[in-house]
């Protein structure tokens, strides 16, 4: 056995086990594709005025980043468990790290939700135009976005996933603000358009939606390069005894 | 053998325990994660089942691992974690190799 064997082994059992503590692999991937379809496909399909099943597809819509969260820990459980389970050694400032996000993104959640309430509370209601839709996302909507603070430290696992979850929880709360928006804004609840706004939130909009953009493509490349290291390791195995 | 080379007698002071091969490549995986299960460790090793139960018996008598038995959901699940003299042996082990190593650039 030499240096080299040993330093391969080494590197194989650390970076076999970041699979299991830190790096998702394709459910990193499938976090940007779901941002962008999630981004994208209300664009086409007026989605602020469908209605399911008796619901806006807004409600549903909020449940994406729960459907995301699930179907990583799918993910992982079908296609890195392949040789067993290996935890890692606790890296304290990664750990750092990663709840320095956690806490980011409650902040974010918990601020969006005061504003929602207060925006509520202080008139929302009144300003209504003359004539404005007289249908809404159920109020009981409101307390949704409070079930994104729950699985938190549970459910993400490291930074990358916390971007994921961060950047659909974003693009909830977007659709969100868009909804009460229109609700408050437009004649009818079918056009929520950017029209009405000013020049300086239409910029503002734009640049959000190329940074959700660029950040999902990048989540794509990256997720997709794990799933590759992973299968690096599998080929890197000796023959099976 | 030069004046200030190293000791060949040194080589006889190796942990026996450690510098067996197969045990060496078990603790090298060990002290590379936190808690490693009984599949992970012969898939990487190479060992049959019935190699890798005997060398893993032989390095927990020697107090260099220990056996972490659990279940999932009705699977029983054999883990190994290394121990602290596992680590300090392993890492002694590795000093000694190296002093016994000619320097670089000398025969």
């Amino acid at each position: 056995m030499t240096t080299t064997d040993l330093k391969a082994l080494e590197s194989l059992t650390r970076d076999y086990a970041a699979f299991q503590s830190h790096k998702s692999g394709l459910a990193t991937a499938l976090g940007g594709l779901m941002a962008v379809l999630f981004l994208t496909a209300p664009m086409y399909v007026d989605a602020l005025g469908i209605r399911l099943m008796g619901r806006y597809l807004l409600e549903y819509l909020l449940l994406a980043p729960f459907v995301w969260l699930v179907l990583k820990a799918l993910l992982g459980r079908v296609l890195y468990r392949d040789l067993g389970e290996v935890k890692a050694i606790p890296d304290a400032a990664y750990e750092r790290r990663r709840w320095f996000w956690i806490l980011g993104i409650a902040l974010f959640i918990g601020v969006f939700l005061i504003l929602c309430i207060l925006g509520f509370a202080s008139g929302f209601l009144h300003a209504i135009p003359a004539g404005a839709c007289v249908s809404m996302p159920s109020l009981g909507a409101l307390w949704l976005p409070l079930l994104y603070l729950a699985p938190l430290p549970w459910m993400l696992r490291g930074i990358e996933e916390a971007r994921a979850y961060a950047v659909l929880v974003g693009e909830c709360m977007l659709w969100f603000l868009a909804s009460f928006l229109a609700f408050w804004s437009t004649r009818s609840y079918r056009q929520p358009s950017m029209e009405t706004a000013s020049t300086v939130v239409q910029i503002t909009l734009v640049c959000l939606l190329l940074a959700i953009l660029i950040w999902s493509a990048l989540a794509m490349v990256r997720g997709w390069k794990e799933h590759r290291e992973y299968l690096a390791i599998l080929r890197a195995l000796p023959r099976e005894a | 053998m030069p004046k200030n080379g190293p000791d060949p007698r040194a080589i006889l002071d190796l942990d026996r325990i450690v510098h067996e091969p197969a045990r060496l490549a078990i603790l090298t995986v060990l002290a590379s994660a936190e808690e490693v299960s009984f599949l992970f460790l012969q898939r990487v090793t190479g060992l049959s089942k019935g190699n890798l139960s005997s060398h893993t018996q032989k390095l927990e008598a020697a107090g260099y691992l220990e056996t972490v038995k659990a279940f999932q959901g009705r699977i029983p699940v054999t883990s190994f974690r290394i121990t602290e003299d596992g680590r300090a042996a392993l890492r002694v082990y590795h000093q000694q190799l190296r002093a016994l190593l000619p320097k670089e650039g000398k025969p």
